[in-house]
Parts: structure tokens; C-alpha cells; sequence
């Protein structure tokens, strides 16, 4: 086994110079000379009936190549369930959805016959709110939702809930019936987040010899193949997709999105086409982060344990599906997590509006659940009069304790972690003199996410001048995983430096399968058959030099590009020589290597709906932040904010700083100033960066980073994912702050300057959701 | 047609005059540097010089460009990277990248002004760039350190 | 693109009314987004030199309408009087943008509220002057803001004229983050020596205006922040602030008494 003190840490990018330079060509600066451009018509209504959609005379129109409209796609997708048509098919589901799509010679071309379809509709009353959307004579977004494809059973499903997810754990009721227990009861709401990627969604599409080439900005090619073959009703090697550098997912393009309106107009045409989503489109139809409403109650000793626990949590999933289908899993093991508790209900359900669909964004339902479940425990030890930390030091989940699907955790974690942030705490003085004359608040919070592990699929080719090809659908987004952590553990692998390990860009023709780069899993789940791929690779080098060497391979070791005979530096051959010599011998050497989760196991009959009923990798977060509080204006300005993050073991300690530094400005973004709201018209009225606020160099702090290693992870040489958990607890650490610091009952994000004052002031009295029934059994299905 | 000198070379441009030079500089010159993010002035990652000056080319005309020099991060680097790239990449700033052109434009000036600044004065220099990736603390490092080893 | 400004009238008089003056373009160029026709033609103003000059003489401070924001800030640094104008023109915005955005255009755009030398022009008393068909007409700003979307097609703002009196003023912005952003509430304000105050606020309502009744509370007052800010809670009545996306009409309103509080206290000392 190669020594993991060995490998190279701190690798730099080696993509930094090119993007340094401008050089860097991502999806949106492709498509060379004869690349039809193309726009999608969309509709500007949130519920309505199509009457007629007539493109004879944009046809006609200069310029226009291709037309494709629903006739073209006949398949749905959607995950658990196939509810999502490519365009508006009947009727119009949400303001944005696609009626049309046009390739012509040139932008302005495609505009103009786009404008010339002619449209007819009949508005349809809409659903706008999900309040709205659960009354019981609702209009249904989807009236024919019982004939849908159902592609995972088990889940309670009813007109606009699209999906519910639940656990059953033990006996609620009795807990809430103790008489030595305080019940306390807390209801929170959030908006929208938009991912803002710098890159929009972008797609080059052409269509050669019977097989389409996708090249998109993308975080999963396999998944894009796969929708796009469903789609159009073809199969899926019928689809080849490859993806250029990525300027920015976060989530956003953890889905299928342009890619097949490209690819049919591509084939209609017989030209490449390039679709680009202007900046007004994404925030318009973005996939963000949903909007939700949670209601949590508690049944609580006065010695500070909770005996039992239910909660709600409705997630916006707007028109169709998509991942908030999926992402009701995830409040089993966020609203769920941070806690022992004794009996626990949960209900998760994605609820149909006429809006934009959702989708995921790094640390999807976390945030919000996060932000809720701590925010509620400060309100539990308002109400026992218990110290804040010293309820979490007591309750967070450690070594054999059950999570709420009653798996069992494994190691201490959280609590040593919160005893160094407590040390962290005691070592610096409070920042609380530079409130001055604002209101000062401080909080710190626990937060529980996972790797989100799944299968990938590695080669690595040895070639004859000694370096090696690793070859995956990995994709760089900007996190580094796949130019930084990926060659650095190959490299260990096979005694190489990590500069000699080229990384093939992701293609589906040339690797395997693969989830997609989200979840934190790049690292972990690429890391781990990168590393099975290298093991075949390493097993044949070892055998050639044995040979060559005349020793056994169990004698010999590999560094620096070489093998040597253990004990005898310089007996050995370098590693091209070995190459070299296969080549001629038996053929060139390669290696492929596969990795999936183990699939850690729940309490059977806790979880129905889920998708992930147990976490293979936990990980743990602890975030401490001072803010002041301008009592006048709102406005709340962060002073100081630490982070203690379980990464298992770092691997590059600078790459995962830079992580934690971005998430948690995203997560600042989403506390503070990231407000998407929706129009009484069912249209998103943050149309560009104007109205859509995100934190600029003046809005933000050096974050205090402290990485925790040594946490149980089955990730190669123990490694957690790091990139998407550091923006988990930041809407929690800065609610709890701001109630701190106002001694007001903050129940809603973001809170942007008018929301603080409004709190300040007491304009309005606290938020209720009596559409969230106080009796769990009277508000879920199954 | 429009005259104007782009990186030091004269070039003429068949576009429109209300073109924006942005469009004209990825579209028309290939200059893809420059990156079209909000297209509205708030984002900088559009960022050139015009007349030595840093504008967001999405808002500027192509005519009002005429006979006028611009400047992209394509020329920044001459014969190996400026201070302000060399110290980006040493600090490990970069990540999705996109961001990166119009941040050394409005730096590149900034500190051309601004030699010895404090790390509050390049924050308030970079109210006009956006990057959603990093959370800036490592491009205002980098900034001050190439403004050290100036 | 104009060479002098009797090109330029005549070309916007030839187009009757079907075009524009462009000087900046910030935002012209954004038309789209907004969803807006763009004119049948622009007449480019940018490079007339009369409209670029900045004239300083011991009466007044005279300001072509196509002097960017950043020259403004930089030409009037010296110039103690003009504080606020100069601390409108140079927080703005972004730098880019206000090495672009011209004075002329942030006057002569009424769709835009949130315009930051409206209300510091206002408090310091300026005119301005205007080419109306081959004539030139001087008026009070604001009279000119009652009136510019009324004005006879083909009109030019030429130059904005700043009486130069002993005085202190200040300019203060609340934008939603620290910078970058439009403010969603403005006060200029301005003392003479004599004790004459001029306060005027810009972003609350659809166009920027003077605050009489507050100037009339606080003439002749000893300035103190903590008082100004109480006074002007007393008479808030008159505002009626625009809902915004970013921002509700109560918020802009609430927030001016300690934005008042906060001008006074940037006032400094007296010269």
C-alpha cells in the first residue's frame, strides 16, 4: 500500500493560468464557424391552456434552419416519478416554460422568428403558493398525475404533493404526553436562492452519423444522456456527451436543462446548434433552491432531553418534479439530524405551484432545515432555561447513537468538535466593542450532512513515457476536485508526481458511468475507483519490474517515478521503462477501477418515500459568527465567523480553505441579501443583478478555519467531501446570531435590511402557517 | 465599419454602432476573455480597458469605441504573467475562473493608481466584480500581495 | 456622433422626436433587459467638448451634462462647498460605472429613482441649462425634474450650474449591502453660514425632491444629529415611498430620520 503521508499536498491548479488569461474556453465561448444560434420561445403565463402554436410563418422567416416544438420530444422525465414533458405540452405548467425552440444563422434571426410564432392560450386559474396549492379545491398542476410513470415506489403521492417522504420512530405520542416534558412549537419560512453561476446554461449540440454530441456545461454528463435519449425516444448510446470547463454549477446543472432542445434542433437542421440561456432566463426558470415552510415540535425534559420530536417541512418543487422529488429524503437526516432523539415523525413533502421548477444547490434542504432545527433549539433553551451550547454539548450525536432512521453513528464527532469551538471562543476576545452602539449577537451551530457516494467508474492508463491518463466523467466546476484532489491521489497511487497524471475531461464515450459532480462526492466516490483503477495498474507495473528486477513484487515499492527494491534506493527502473517494457511484452497497461456506497443500513420499516434511508458518509460542521444589528435601518453586518468542519482527512488543506471561504459567503448570500420573490402572477421578480443582491468584497469576512480529520470515513485515504457542506449551517449561525442580538423571534430568511427593521419594530406579528395543521396525522398522507 | 486598436492592433469591425463592444470582442475578434454574465454593469465580468481606463464593454457602443484603444485580459500577460496573475495563481484564487478577467482588469487599474492600498480600499475597488466562487478574501490577498512585491 | 452641439441639436431636431441623445449609455444599453424599444436612432453627444468641460469660477461650478461621474468626484474634491455632489459622484454605482454614466443622463432619466446627483444637485440650488431648438434656456433643477418628460421632443441638457456659496453639505446613501448597490434612500443636505438649510432626498419617491418642511424646522437650529434625526421623524407625514423590489415604500421613509441624523453628523466643521 502506497503511504498516504506521502502524497502530495497543496497540489496548485493547473487550470488556473489558462483562466488567469482568458484562455479558458468554456461552453458559452464554443462553437466555431457555421454554429446555428439558438433561442427558446417561452411562455409568459403561469396556468393556461394551449389553443394553438403555429410556426409556418417563422419558418419562412431569414435565416431560420429549424423549428422544434412538443411534437418533436414525446417522452417525460423526472426523478421518482415522470412528470416533466421538454415543452409546454396542453398546457402551460409555469411563467418561463418552453413553447418552442428556433436554430437560425444568427441570434437576432432566431429572436425575431421566435417572436413570430403565433401563440394562443387560455389562461387557467393558477396555484402560486403552496398554501393555495394544499387546499382542498385546489386547481391540480398536474390533473393527470395518477398516469404518470412512477420510477420509485413507495411513496404517498395526491394531487399537488407530488411526493412524501416520512419516518416513524418510536412512540410520538407517548413522548408528547409525558407530563414532565415542555413542548415547544416552531414555524419557519424561506425563499428562493438562485445559483448565479457565472456561466449560464449552455449547450453546443450537432448530430453525426446517427448519434448525437452534446457538449454542455454540465455537472452530470451521464444524466444528461440519459434525459435527453428519454426525451427524444431514442436510446441512450445514441447520445454522446463531453464537457468543457464549467463556470459555476452549485447544483444548478445537477440536471439535465438545454441539452435536448439543442440536440433536436441540431438533428432538424443538421448544423451544430448553440443554446445559451441569457441571464433574465436563469433567473426567471432557474432550478433554485425551493422555498419551504417547516413546522417543528418538541417534547423536552427540563434536564434538556428531547423525548420526541415531529415536524413538517413543504417544499416548493413549482411545475414539475425535478429534484425536490428526491430531496425529500433529505429532512430525515437535516431537520432529523445534529440530535439524539427519543421518538421522532417526520414528514417531507414536495408540493406543485404554477412557478419555475426548483432544483438542487450545494447543501440542498440542508440550509434551510439547518436553519430551522437550530433556531428551534435555541427556542427549546429559551423555553428550559438551559444554555445554549451546553444543550447542543449535551443532545448532539455521538458514538452509537441513533440517527432519526435509526441508523447508528459511528465515532464522536460533533462533540469534540463543539468543545474546540468552545475552546476557539474562550481564546479570542468578543468582537462586541466593534458593534458600536448596534445591537451585538452571537450563536454558534452544529450541522449534519453526507457524501452523497454513488457509483463511479475510473481507467487509468500507464503510458510509455511514464505518466498515466485517468480517464472518468468527472467534471471541473471550480472546486479543484477533479485538478487537484484526483491527480494528487493517483499520483500516491502510483508513486507518481502528480503533475505526470494527466485527467481526461469528462466523456461518456470514453469513461464510465457516473452520478455527476454534487454531493461532495467528486472526491470521494472518483477518488475511490481512481484508486481501484490504480491498484490494477499498480499490481501490473510491480509484476513487469519484478520480472525485469528479478525479485518478488512483494520487495518492491514505487516513488517518484520509480520502483525500487525496499531498502535499496537507486536499485530499480523508472516507471516509463516499465511501461515500456509492457508494451512490448504483454500490451500496454491500464487499469479500471468502480466504486458505489455500501449502503449503511437503517431501522427497517423507520423510512417510507426515501431514496437514501441511511448516511454511508456523515459529515459534521460548526459554525460561530458575531454580527451587529443596526437598530435605525436593519442593516446586519457580519463582525466576525469561524468554522470547525469535519473533513475527514485533508487532502489539500488550501483548496478545501477556498471552499469553505466561498460556501460561506453563498450561505451570507442566502441569510442576508439573496431575496427571489414571486408575483401575485406566478412570475419571479428578481429578473438580474440589479434586484437579485449577492455579496459583494465589502459584504464579507476572512472566514477562522478549523478542519477536524480523523472522523470514520470509507472515502480513499479517508477523505470527506468538503466543498458543499461549509454553507450548511450559515443561515443558522446568522438567524441565531441576529435573535441574539434583537431578542426577536427571527422565523424567516433572508434577512435583508427592510425584514430586520420590520422585526425591530414589531410591523407585523409572528409568522403562523396555520396551513401546517398542529396535529402531525392530520397533515400527510401516508 | 468601425476602426478601433484592440491589444496594440488596428482592427475594424462590421457591426452595428449600437453593438455592444463586448459582443464585438467574443463574437466578431474572438477575444472570449471578456465574459457576458449580467450584461447590466453590476457583475464587471465584461471588464477592458478603453483609452487605459477600466469600463464594462457590455455597456459600451461599439461606437462610442471608435478610434478609441481597448484592452483585454488576453494582453495582460506579456511574455509570461503580470504580478497580479502571478500572485492569483500563487494564492490558489481561482476556481470556476469565470469571474477572473474582469477582476485584473479593475485591479490591473486599481493598484496601477493605488500602489500601496489597504486591504479595505481593494474591497471598495471591487464593488463592481462579482465572484459567486471564492468569497473574495483570497483575491483581495492576492491583490495585496502583488501590491507589495510591486 | 456629434461633433459640436449645434450638430447634435439639429440631428435630434431632424429626427423629431424618433431620437435620442447617448452620451454614456449605461443606460441606454440596458434597454433591453427592461424590455424597451430602443430608439429609431441615438445621436452620440459624448465627444462634444463644450459638454465635457468643467467650468470653476468664484461664483459658481458649471458642469457639462457629459462629465462621467468619476471626473465630477475628482474635479470637485477641492472644493469643500460642494461636498456633497462630490460624495454622490464618487460612491455611485460601481467604478466602472461611474466612469461612464454621465451627468446628464442621471438627470434626464426619470424612470430612474434611485439617481444619487439628483438630490445632492437639488440641495446645493443648481439650474440647469437646457438647448431647446437653437435656443438655450436656464432652469431650476427642480422645475426641470417636473417637467422633463414633458418637455418638446429634441431638447439637450447642456449644462448644470452649481451657485458656489459658503457652505457645508453632505450626501448620504443607504444601499441594501455596503456598496455597489443602488440606495434605496438618499439625503443631501447643506447649511449655509448663516444657518440657511437645504435637505433633499432622492430614492424615496419617483423623483427626488427638497424637504420644506424639514429645511423650515431646522433653519436657524444649533445642527446636532440626535435632534435633526427627531425633528425629521416629526415630519415624515409628506413622504409616500415607492414599493420596490428591493425595497417596501415604508422602509424607504423610516429610515430618513436616521439618514438625516447621519448627514448632519457628516457635515463637519463649520469653515
Amino acid at each position: 500500500m502506497p503511504d498516504p503521508a506521502a502524497a502530495t499536498m497543496d497540489l496548485p491548479r493547473r487550470d488556473a493560468r489558462d483562466k488567469l488569461q482568458g484562455r479558458t474556453r468554456y461552453t458559452v465561448d464554443r462553437g466555431g464557424a457555421g454554429t446555428l444560434q439558438a433561442v427558446l420561445l417561452r411562455a409568459e403565463v403561469a396556468s393556461a391552456r394551449i389553443l394553438r402554436l403555429d410556426t409556418a410563418k417563422a419558418r419562412s422567416m431569414p435565416g431560420v434552419r429549424a423549428i422544434v416544438t412538443a411534437e418533436d420530444a414525446p417522452g417525460r422525465h423526472g426523478i421518482g416519478i415522470a412528470d416533466h414533458p421538454l415543452f409546454a405540452t396542453g398546457c402551460v405548467r409555469y411563467d418561463g416554460e418552453p413553447l418552442a425552440a428556433v436554430a437560425a444563422e444568427t441570434l437576432e434571426q432566431a429572436e425575431a422568428a421566435a417572436a413570430a410564432i403565433a401563440v394562443e392560450l387560455e389562461p387557467l386559474p393558477a396555484v402560486i403558493e403552496m398554501a393555495q396549492a394544499l387546499t382542498p379545491d385546489a386547481p391540480l398542476v398536474h390533473p393527470d398525475w395518477r398516469d404518470y410513470e412512477v420510477l420509485l415506489a413507495g411513496a404517498a403521492r395526491a394531487g399537488n404533493v407530488a411526493w412524501e417522504a416520512t419516518v416513524v420512530r418510536g412512540d410520538v405520542d407517548a413522548a408528547f404526553a409525558r407530563a414532565d416534558v415542555t413542548i415547544v412549537d416552531s414555524v419557519f419560512r424561506v425563499g428562493r436562492q438562485n445559483h448565479l453561476s457565472f456561466e449560464p446554461r449552455a449547450v453546443v449540440a450537432s448530430y453525426e452519423d446517427g448519434r448525437f454530441h452534446i457538449e454542455t456545461s454540465t455537472q452530470v454528463p451521464w444524466s444528461v444522456r440519459a434525459t435527453t435519449a428519454k426525451l427524444l425516444g431514442i436510446a441512450p448510446s445514441q447520445v454522446r456527451v463531453t464537457v468543457p470547463a464549467v463556470g459555476g454549477g452549485f447544483g444548478l446543472k445537477f440536471d439535465c436543462a438545454l441539452e435536448p432542445f439543442a440536440a433536436l434542433l441540431a438533428r432538424a437542421s443538421g448544423r451544430p446548434v448553440k443554446l445559451v440561456n441569457s441571464r433574465r432566463e436563469e433567473m426567471l426558470t432557474c432550478l433554485c433552491r425551493e422555498n419551504a415552510e417547516i413546522r417543528i415540535r418538541s417534547a423536552v425534559t427540563a434536564e434538556g432531553e428531547i423525548v420526541g420530536r415531529e415536524a413538517v417541512v413543504l417544499m416548493d418543487c413549482g411545475a414539475y418534479g425535478g429534484e425536490q422529488i428526491f430531496l425529500t429524503t433529505m429532512t430525515a437526516h437535516t431537520l432529523g439530524g445534529n440530535y439524539r432523539l427519543g421518538a421522532v415523525r417526520l414528514a417531507s413533502r414536495a408540493v406543485y405551484t404554477n412557478t419555475a421548477p426548483n432544483g438542487a444547490f450545494r447543501a440542498c434542504n440542508g440550509v434551510y432545515n439547518t436553519f430551522a432545527l437550530e433556531r428551534h433549539t435555541d427556542e427549546i433553551c429559551a423555553a428550559i432555561g438551559m444554555d445554549r451550547l451546553a444543550f447542543r454539548r449535551r443532545n448532539v450525536l455521538g458514538d452509537g447513537d441513533l440517527g432519526a432512521t435509526g441508523q447508528v453513528f459511528e465515532g464522536d464527532v460533533l462533540g469534540p468538535m463543539l468543545d474546540k469551538m468552545v475552546a476557539l471562543r474562550a481564546e479570542k476576545p468578543s468582537r462586541a466593542p466593534r458593534a458600536e452602539g448596534r445591537l451585538h449577537g452571537r450563536a454558534s451551530v452544529v450541522g449534519t450532512w453526507f457524501v452523497f457516494v454513488g457509483p463511479s467508474a475510473a481507467t487509468v492508463n500507464l503510458n510509455p513515457d511514464g505518466s498515466a491518463t485517468l480517464v472518468t466523467s468527472g467534471v471541473e466546476i471550480g472546486s479543484g476536485s477533479m485538478v487537484q484532489a484526483l491527480p494528487q491521489i493517483v499520483a500516491a497511487e502510483l508513486g507518481l508526481k502528480p503533475e505526470d497524471v494527466v485527467v481526461r475531461t469528462a466523456d461518456t464515450d470514453a469513461a464510465g458511468y457516473d452520478v455527476g459532480v454534487g454531493g461532495g462526492r467528486t472526491t470521494v466516490s472518483l477518488g475511490a475507483a481512481s484508486t481501484a483503477a490504480c491498484v490494477e495498474v499498480r499490481r501490473k507495473m510491480l509484476k513487469v519490474a519484478a520480472d525485469m528486477l528479478e525479485t518478488a513484487p512483494e520487495d518492491l515499492v514505487l516513488a517518484k517515478g520509480r520502483v525500487e527494491i525496499v531498502g535499496i534506493p537507486g536499485s530499480g527502473v523508472t516507471i516509463a521503462e516499465i511501461a515500456a517494457r509492457a508494451q512490448s511484452l504483454t500490451g500496454p497497461i491500464s487499469g479500471s477501477g468502480a466504486f458505489t456506497g455500501p449502503g449503511v443500513a437503517a431501522m427497517p420499516g423507520c423510512a417510507a418515500g426515501h431514496f437514501i434511508e441511511a448516511l454511508d458518509i456523515p459529515v459534521f460542521a460548526v459554525h460561530d459568527c458575531e454580527v451587529a444589528v443596526d437598530p435605525d435601518t436593519g442593516h446586519v453586518e457580519v463582525l466576525a465567523y469561524t468554522v470547525v468542519q469535519d473533513v475527514g482527512r485533508a487532502l489539500n488543506r488550501r483548496a478545501i480553505a477556498g471552499q469553505i471561504q466561498g460556501g460561506v459567503v453563498q450561505g451570507l448570500g442566502y441569510a442576508l441579501h439573496e431575496e427571489m420573490s414571486i408575483g401575485p402572477d406566478g412570475r419571479i421578480l428578481q429578473s438580474g443583478l440589479e434586484t437579485y443582491r449577492v455579496p459583494l468584497a465589502e459584504d464579507v469576512v476572512p472566514v477562522e478555519i478549523h478542519l477536524h480529520e480523523g472522523a470514520p470515513s470509507i472515502g480513499p485515504l479517508g477523505v470527506k467531501g468538503a466543498g458543499e457542506v461549509p454553507i450548511l449551517n450559515v443561515g443558522a449561525a446568522i438567524a441565531c446570531a441576529v435573535a441574539d442580538a434583537t431578542g426577536r423571534r427571527v422565523q424567516e430568511l433572508p434577512l435583508t435590511p427592510p425584514r430586520v427593521l420590520a422585526l425591530l419594530r414589531e410591523r407585523e406579528g409572528p409568522l403562523e402557517l396555520a396551513h401546517i395543521a398542529k396535529d402531525w396525522r392530520e397533515k400527510v398522507l401516508g | 465599419m468601425t476602426a478601433l486598436t484592440v491589444n496594440g492592433e488596428e482592427r475594424a469591425s462590421r457591426s452595428g454602432p449600437m453593438t455592444p463592444l463586448l459582443d464585438v470582442l467574443r463574437e466578431e475578434f474572438f477575444l472570449t476573455g471578456a465574459k457576458a454574465v449580467c450584461r447590466e454593469g453590476f457583475c464587471g465580468a465584461c471588464t477592458v480597458h478603453l483609452d487605459g481606463e477600466p469600463v464594462a464593454s457590455c455597456l459600451v457602443p461599439l461606437g462610442a469605441a471608435a478610434g478609441r484603444e481597448v484592452r483585454t485580459v488576453e494582453a495582460l500577460a506579456a511574455g509570461g504573467l503580470s504580478r497580479l496573475q502571478q500572485a492569483m495563481e500563487d494564492h490558489d484564487a481561482v476556481q470556476c475562473g469565470m469571474c477572473f478577467p474582469g477582476m485584473l482588469m479593475t485591479l490591473t487599474d486599481f493598484l496601477r493608481h493605488t500602489p500601496a492600498p489597504t486591504r479595505a480600499e481593494v474591497k471598495a475597488a471591487l464593488a463592481g466584480n462579482i465572484c459567486r466562487c471564492t468569497g473574495y478574501e483570497r483575491i483581495v490577498d492576492a491583490a495585496l500581495d502583488a501590491a507589495r512585491s510591486a | 456622433m456629434a461633433a459640436s452641439l449645434a450638430d447634435a441639436v439639429a440631428a435630434l431636431a431632424e429626427r423629431a422626436g424618433e431620437g435620442a441623445p447617448l452620451a454614456g449609455a449605461t443606460w441606454i444599453m440596458r434597454a433591453p433587459l427592461r424590455r424597451e424599444p430602443a430608439a429609431s436612432a441615438y445621436v452620440g453627444i459624448a465627444r462634444i467638448p463644450e459638454l465635457r468641460r468643467i467650468d470653476i469660477d468664484d461664483r459658481s461650478v458649471a458642469i457639462g451634462a457629459c462629465v462621467s461621474h468619476a471626473q465630477l468626484a475628482a474635479a470637485l474634491a477641492p472644493h469643500a462647498e460642494c461636498r456633497a455632489l462630490a460624495q454622490a459622484a464618487g460612491h455611485s454605482a460601481n467604478p466602472a460605472i461611474r466612469r461612464m454614466a454621465t451627468v446628464g443622463g442621471n438627470l434626464s432619466t426619470s424612470a430612474f429613482a434611485a439617481a444619487d446627483l439628483v438630490p445632492a444637485l437639488l440641495c446645493l440650488d443648481a439650474e440647469v441649462e437646457l438647448q431647446i431648438g437653437g435656443t438655450g434656456e436656464r432652469m431650476a433643477l427642480q422645475r426641470f425634474l417636473a417637467h422633463r418628460t414633458s418637455l418638446e421632443p429634441g431638447w439637450l441638457l447642456n449644462r448644470v450650474i452649481v451657485p458656489r456659496r459658503p457652505r457645508r453639505s453632505a450626501h448620504v446613501r443607504l444601499p441594501l449591502r455596503r456598496a455597489g448597490d443602488y440606495p434605496v434612500a438618499i439625503v443631501s443636505l447643506a447649511v449655509e453660514d448663516e444657518g440657511a438649510v437645504s435637505v433633499a432626498i432622492g430614492s424615496v419617491e419617483p423623483v427626488a425632491r427638497r424637504w420644506p418642511a424639514l429645511e423650515a424646522a431646522l433653519k436657524g437650529d444649533a445642527l446636532d444629529p440626535v435632534r435633526a434625526a427627531a425633528r425629521a421623524a416629526d415630519h415624515l407625514d409628506g413622504f409616500n415611498g415607492r414599493a420596490g423590489i428591493e425595497a417596501p415604500g415604508w422602509y424607504r421613509v423610516e429610515v430618513l430620520p436616521v439618514l438625516v441624523g447621519r448627514a448632519v453628523a457628516a457635515l463637519g466643521r463649520p469653515a
